[in-house]
């Protein structure tokens, strides 16, 4: 299977930290889309389908816990994992409990990133299997 | 207008005496003085008032009974003094109608003619004399007031009696008993006259006996007195009639104011001398024209018996003694229980401030540790982007090494950035909070085996009292360690060069092992010893001050509990509570 089947979307009201970030993970091969806020983002499940999502708590709009727990509902099978600046221990809980695949803190290391996303996706591989 | 002055007026009175009142009750916080003086002047106020308020009632009751029984024995004084003249009266007056009565047995048993023969008169004398002692000398005198015969030491015969007061009374009366006087004879002594009518002739004879005035004074000294004391007899015009030890001698006046009822012994309160209260008893004698008069000056009433006095004051003293006791005892208890309360609350009020402090420090840190993460974050992305693409592209090849360079000091920057939030929310390990089960003493050694060579270096003591029987504790083991190091960092900082530290573990209780880390440094002052919990607060000039802060957080997101003892010079002890079972919180 090639790498480049790993199908990502980021999610954060920072434009510059998204688009940032999608460019560096397409430069690790990966599909990677951008959306900045949480509806954007839910809008965008129907038509790209994405394999992982990269999705930040804080948002205007939609919180962050509520987009994964929309994620959750409509499609289990996408792996989601938060990366935000603003997260807690409680968050952390919050979030594995509604079925996040993970947790990390802004700003994150990429290759541990990248590692994350490759795990997320096997996961979801697995899933729907 | 006025009446808003008058009101303001009043507020200021209201307020004056409230101050007033302030001061007089704690006049301690009026001059400033706190702590543990408050504490010991409370007990002076409350022992003094509590001694005033139960040993007000027993002095008042201890002087009324003094008092009162002194007055009892006043008053038994003066009714046993008046029983006494009773007594004397009555011996006296008894002995009075006796020596009428043989007078008016001998007139009516012997005629004037008999009795005008000499030796008739002496027989009866004599036989008169041997029954009845103090008889001077008897005479039968005649209408006339002349002496018509006499037997008696003296020559009286013939004497003239007709120009002395008691014959002209006795011309009047059937009998006369006349006053003390010295008569012929300049011996005091008294005499009885009694009249006997011859009615056929309508003439009258008169037996006079004299009688020496020692007997009275016999019968005075009956009454039972004392050295100050005096009795004596008056006649009612005041006359002495008998020898008094302090006012005079016979004949002379009694100088003291009397008065008396005639039917009744008077016994009177008389005038103040040296003190005490004289008591005075006037007995009349009754068909006598004398007084019999006792002054008591001795006051024996007021000689409280010694034992009762005695008596009076081992209780006083004994009740004195125990309800001080009780109440110093009492208001010891009391006040130290205030004292603990005090301590308590204010304990408790200092650790519910740190608390809140420590909360709202927490939360101040975690808006500044997001806000700086976002930035960090494109940071990262932006200094990643830049390296990624110098590393995919080969046409910049002469800026190449300078770019990594740079790129690789934004890292620098953003890692210490990251360092510094991440510590400060204690985000380090986060995410990894491990259940390991795990020894603590294993791990401390193994803490301690990671600053071996600074301790040795620095020639420091390392005291190790780690308890083999403390039960293995199921916690993250990298946080529990990273706490151990901080503080036992601190400590090597805090000692001298061959200083000491020493570290204990043992069980707090069934849930708790407890760690002490015990210096014997500088000591941490009591304004700072409330501050070093706080992040970024340091007293060592170096570091970040967040050690501390993190093991706080650590320690409490562990469930467990740190706090710390410190004396100036004497050095720092932290103690670091472990559960045994451990819960993220």
């Amino acid at each position: 299977m090639k790498q480049k089947d790993i199908k990502v979307l980021v999610v954060d009201d920072e434009v510059a930290f998204a688009n940032t970030l999608a460019q560096r993970l397409r430069m690790r091969d990966m599909e990677v889309g951008t959306a900045y806020d949480g509806e954007q983002a839910l809008s965008k499940l129907n038509k790209e389908a994405p394999d992982v999502i990269i999705l930040d708590l804080k948002m205007p709009g939609m919180h962050g816990m509520d987009v994964l727990q929309e994620i959750k509902a409509g499609y289990p099978e996408i792996q989601v994992i938060l990366l935000t600046g603003h997260g807690t221990d409680r968050d952390g809980e919050e979030a594995r409990r509604l079925g996040g695949f993970d947790f990390l803190n802004k700003p994150a290391d990429i290759d541990h990133l990248e590692c994350k996303i490759r795990k997320a996706f096997q996961e979801k591989l697995k899933r729907t299997v | 207008m006025s009446e808003h002055n008058e009101q303001q007026e009043e507020k200021n009175n209201k307020t004056r005496i409230y101050k007033f009142l302030r001061v007089l009750f704690h006049p301690r916080d009026f001059l400033g003085i706190l702590s543990e003086d408050r504490y010991k002047s409370l007990k002076i106020r409350i022992v003094l008032l509590d001694a005033v308020l139960s040993l007000l009632p027993l002095f008042i009751v201890v002087t009324i009974s003094y008092f009162w029984f002194q007055q009892i024995l006043k008053d038994d004084f003066k009714n046993q003094l008046k029983w006494e003249l009773e007594n004397t009266k009555q011996s006296i007056e008894f002995f009075l109608e006796e020596r009428l009565s043989i007078l008016r047995f001998i007139t009516s048993t012997y005629t004037y003619e008999q009795l005008s023969d000499q030796r008739t008169l002496f027989d009866i004398f004599t036989k008169f004399k041997r029954e009845f002692p103090g008889l001077a000398d008897i005479g039968v005198i005649d209408a006339n007031g002349i002496q018509r015969t006499y037997s008696g030491p003296y020559r009286l015969a013939g004497a003239d009696y007709s120009n002395q007061t008691w014959f002209n009374e006795i011309v009047v009366r059937s009998s006369n008993l006349s006053d003390v006087f010295m008569g012929f004879r300049k011996i005091p002594h008294f005499a009885i006259a009694v009249k006997r009518e011859v009615p056929d002739k309508g003439t009258f004879w008169i037996l006079r006996a004299t009688i020496d005035m020692k007997i009275l004074q016999k019968y005075a000294s009956a009454v039972n007195i004392r050295e100050d004391d005096d009795v004596f007899i008056i006649n009612r015009e005041g006359v002495l009639q008998t020898p008094s030890r302090f006012h005079g001698n016979v004949l002379e006046q009694y100088k003291e104011n009397f008065s008396f009822r005639e039917d009744n012994i008077s016994i009177k309160e008389a005038g103040q001398s040296e003190g005490t209260c004289d008591i005075c008893g006037y007995a009349p004698i009754k068909n006598s024209p004398w007084v019999l008069v006792a002054v008591i000056r001795s006051s024996p009433y007021a000689k409280i018996p010694n034992i009762f006095r005695n008596e009076l004051l081992f209780i006083t003293i004994i009740s004195i003694f125990f309800s001080i006791a009780v109440t110093i005892a009492l208001v010891q208890t009391v006040v130290n229980r205030i004292k603990k309360a005090d301590q308590a609350r204010e304990v408790a009020i200092a650790e519910t401030e740190h608390a809140s402090k420590m909360a709202s420090i927490g939360r101040l840190a975690a808006g500044v540790a997001h806000e700086i993460n976002n930035p960090l974050a494109i940071i990262n992305e932006k200094a990643g982007l830049m390296k990624d693409i110098l590393e995919g592209s080969r046409d910049l090849q002469q800026k190449r090494e300078k770019f990594l360079s740079l790129i690789g000091g934004i890292f620098d920057s953003v890692n210490r950035c990251r360092t510094v939030t991440h510590r400060l929310l204690g985000f380090s390990r986060r995410m990894d909070i491990s259940h390991d089960t795990i020894d603590i003493n294993d791990a401390l050694n193994e803490v301690i085996g990671f600053l071996e060579k600074e301790i040795i270096y620095r020639n420091i003591r390392l005291d190790l009292d780690l308890r083999k029987d403390i039960p293995k504790v199921v916690t993250d083991k990298g946080q529990v360690q990273q706490v151990f190091l901080n503080i036992i960092n601190n400590a090597i900082d805090a000692v001298q060069e061959k200083g000491l530290i020493k570290i204990s573990s043992y069980s707090k209780d069934e849930h708790f092992v407890r760690v002490s880390i015990k210096d014997n440094g500088s000591g941490i002052p009591r304004d700072k010893l409330k501050h070093i919990f706080e992040p970024f607060y340091t007293t060592k000039g170096k570091g970040t001050g967040l050690g501390l802060s993190i093991s706080y957080g650590i320690v409490q997101r562990l469930g467990g509990s740190i706090h710390v003892e410190s004396e100036i010079n004497k050095g720092t002890n932290f103690f670091v509570d472990i559960p045994i079972r451990s819960e993220t919180v």
